[in-house]
């Protein structure tokens, strides 16, 4: 079985999972509020800061600290309970598919749904954006390659958090504290991002690629340049070592 | 006397009728077999008797007792088993009759009392969840037995059980009566395994009782009507379709 | 007795050692913050305690709440996961009792929990900052009160949560509603005068912010009020949830 018909599979299985309703619900809970209390974007507060840049900063704020992240652990869960609640994984592995394979396959569904995610982020800030301008009769709306650009790198620099993810969710088998490691290692990454050491906590990625728009859109906020050189190796090798321990430890108590 | 009377005891779900105008008559002391096949409403009226759903019309009383000004009297009274068995996971099965135990108020020795009683006392201190089966019903049984209550509702008993365990169940049920002077309410979709337990038997389906009387009677009723009589099973069978027949062929 | 049974029924499911794992992390920030970048706080005016609080406790009190939430998703989970409430259900016990019994638990371990992460900050503040030297008395009155005005600002985030948790069989929705809420809660502005009353909003108040705007009885009233409320709220659910079943 190839890998590409072995995602669709995955695909399958969570079929009427309501997954997309339970990935939606954090992008409207992040928006609404943005929309609500829009006349806080003119507050910068003695930041030079345009409102239509502060809007768009402020709303992506929590999305990249925590509701992306968070967002990310509750999908990894779903994705090992529905193999797991009822033994599915037991009939899996004792199918003709290599375990790396599968578990790879898993992966691949998550950060396909982390980028469902993304794109209804995009759009609920369109849609959040053009209400706020409708209500400040101010123009929120900043240029669809400036935004879609941004929430490219923060996907892509949500990758490595992912697979973190994905290993603690492969590691830790009750799923509870699973989820409360995930969480918990949500909280830190604001006080990271303020340290050197931030490219080896992947939590912190897609938050430190804002922060860096942040002080291009705010001079003096934040560093304006991206620290490529320790980062992308970090990043990389991060990715790969929890890839690789997944696929290792993905079904070994069952196979027990 | 009767330990337990309904009257036009009714459980509608919307506009499905899941028990319609039942009136049982369960004596004390006796084991009475409640029959009928799946989704006849006969889980639907034991989560009656414990209070675990209202009656949408009717009432019963059970020692005298009504639901649900006496819940809690009733409750200390009954020992039950309701479908699916209910325990926690993360226990063993000792650490599950103490909580039940402790919770009734019994002597200590109460819980091994039980555990031998179901034949489980060599597994009580595995976790619940990976008993297997057959001992989470034991388990179940166990929780109910504990104590060893005046009146006992147990709803497919057998369920899930091998034969060898069956047997044991049955037999164990059979000399309730006698050994802690008790009423049993015992339900079962196989006339054969009542026919083995029970002292009266109430025959259910679609929610309405099709009979109600003991084992004699069913026989004598049976072979008037018309229905075979030679082999039980069969005279349940026809009474059923008979029914559904009358009922207009909708199920 | 109710106590000792719901002690009973957490064997086994990591709940102390969530919270004491929990209690570890959080308490872990201030010595952090303090290793790597000490003199940030040192050169700082202000009392020491209180700029380690600012410094430090939103994201300890994240934490708190979070594990609250892992916590009582446990607990009901438990309940739930082997049918074990519905034997509970035809056991002769006021139905309340296993809610209060929890609710007892959650509130204790949530003292000590934060018992533990104020002892910590204020350890920091005296071994850090070397001219704070507060007499004894004071020291101790100081740590009593900042306890007591934490707990009693995150006990009703508590038990408001075990409320979510009863009313969800499925733990996941339980946690994803509280996951949700406290981080939706998280992004108002803190210093919204009625909002930071709420459950989920109220644990972030320090001491110090709430006297500097005169507002801790208020504080202790509110949250103090909130806890009968949500228990009453919580048992007239389940005389409803009795009913409709």
């Amino acid at each position: 079985m190839n890998f590409f018909s072995l995602v669709g599979v995955e695909l399958q299985k969570i079929h009427r999972s309501k997954i997309l309703l339970i990935l939606l619900v954090p992008v409207i809970m992040m928006w609404i509020p943005g929309m609500i209390n829009s006349d806080f974007a003119f507050d910068t507060r003695g930041i030079p800061i345009t409102p239509e840049n502060n809007f768009f900063i402020q709303g992506f704020m929590g999305m990249v600290w925590f509701m992306i992240p968070a967002s990310l652990v509750i999908c990894t869960v779903l994705l090992t309970q529905t193999e797991r609640a009822h033994g599915g994984i037991l009939k899996m592995l004792s199918l003709p598919v290599s375990t790396a394979k599968l578990c790879l396959a898993k992966f691949t569904v998550l950060i396909l749904l982390a980028s469902a995610q993304m794109f209804m982020t995009i759009c609920a800030y369109y849609i959040s954006a053009a209400a706020a301008s409708r209500i400040q009769d101010y123009d929120f709306l900043l240029d669809p390659l400036y935004v879609c650009g941004n929430a490219l790198g923060i996907y892509l620099s949500a990758i490595p958090m992912a697979a973190v993810f994905w290993m603690i969710a492969c590691l830790v088998r009750t799923p509870v504290f699973s989820v409360g490691i995930g969480l918990a290692s949500i909280v830190p990454s604001v006080l990271v991002i303020n340290t050197k050491l931030w490219p080896a906590y992947p939590m912190s990625y897609p938050f430190y690629l804002l922060m860096v728009q942040y002080g291009k859109a705010a001079e003096g906020m934040y560093d304006t340049q991206i620290d490529w050189l320790p980062w992308l190796p970090a990043a990389v090798v991060i990715t790969v070592i929890a890839l690789v321990i997944s696929c290792i430890r993905f079904g070994a108590a069952e196979k027990k | 006397m009767n330990i337990i009377e309904t009257k036009n005891l009714t459980k509608t779900y919307g506009d499905f009728t899941a028990v319609s105008h039942l009136n049982l008559h369960i004596r004390k002391g006796s084991v009475y077999g409640f029959l009928g096949p799946n989704g006849a409403g006969k889980s639907t009226t034991m989560k009656m008797f414990l209070g675990l759903t209202r009656p949408t019309e009717g009432s019963f009383r059970i020692d005298g007792k009504a639901y649900p000004s006496d819940r809690v009297s009733i409750l200390k009274e009954v020992g039950s088993f309701i479908e699916a068995p209910a325990f926690y996971g993360n226990l063993t099965g000792e650490e599950n009759l103490e909580i039940i135990r402790q919770i009734l108020g019994l002597p200590k020795s109460s819980v091994r009392d039980a555990l031998e009683l179901v034949g489980l006392s060599q597994f009580r201190k595995r976790l619940a969840k990976k008993y297997s089966l057959g001992m989470k019903q034991r388990l179940g049984l166990a929780g109910a037995l504990i104590g060893r209550p005046p009146i006992l509702i147990l709803d497919e008993p057998t369920n899930g059980l091998d034969p060898v365990g069956i047997h044991e169940i049955r037999t164990l049920i059979k000399s309730l009566p006698q050994q802690f002077d008790c009423t049993v309410l015992v339900s079962s979709h196989l006339l054969s395994e009542v026919e083995l337990m029970a002292d009266d038997i109430g025959i259910l389906n679609h929610g309405r009782l099709l009979f109600e009387g003991t084992m004699e009677d069913l026989r004598a009723g049976a072979h008037e009507a018309g229905f075979p009589t030679d082999n039980l099973e069969d005279t349940f069978l026809a009474m059923i379709d008979e029914d559904n027949r009358k009922r207009g062929g909708k199920r | 007795m109710t106590l000792r049974l719901e002690m009973t029924k957490l064997k086994r499911t990591g709940y102390l050692p969530a919270f004491l794992g929990g209690a570890v992390l959080a308490s872990a920030f201030p010595l952090i913050n303090m290793l790597v970048r000490p003199e940030t706080f040192t050169s700082m005016p202000g009392d020491p305690f209180d700029i380690l609080m600012d410094a430090n406790w939103q994201m300890m009190a994240m934490l708190n709440i979070l594990v609250s939430i892992c916590g009582a998703c446990m607990m009901y989970h438990a309940e739930y996961a082997d049918n074990g409430a519905q034997k509970m259900d035809v056991l002769p016990i006021h139905p309340g009792s296993i809610f209060l019994g929890k609710s007892v638990i959650a509130g204790l371990i949530l003292a000590m929990m934060t018992a533990m992460e104020i002892l910590v900050l204020t350890g920091c503040a005296l071994h850090w900052f070397t001219a704070y030297e507060p007499d004894a008395a004071e020291l101790l009155e100081n740590l009593l009160k900042n306890i007591l005005f934490q707990w009693t600002a995150a006990l009703p985030t508590v038990v408001l949560m075990l409320a979510i948790a009863s009313a969800c069989k499925n733990m996941w929705v339980s946690l994803g509603v509280g996951v949700i809420l406290v981080f939706t809660i998280f992004i108002f502005p803190q210093d919204n005068p009625v909002l930071s009353l709420f459950p989920f909003s109220s644990p972030y108040q320090t001491l110090a912010t709430a006297a500097e705007n005169d507002r801790v009885l208020l504080f202790l009233g509110v949250c103090a009020a909130e806890v009968p409320a949500f228990i009453v709220l919580e048992l007239i659910y389940q005389k409803i949830r009795r009913c409709t079943e």
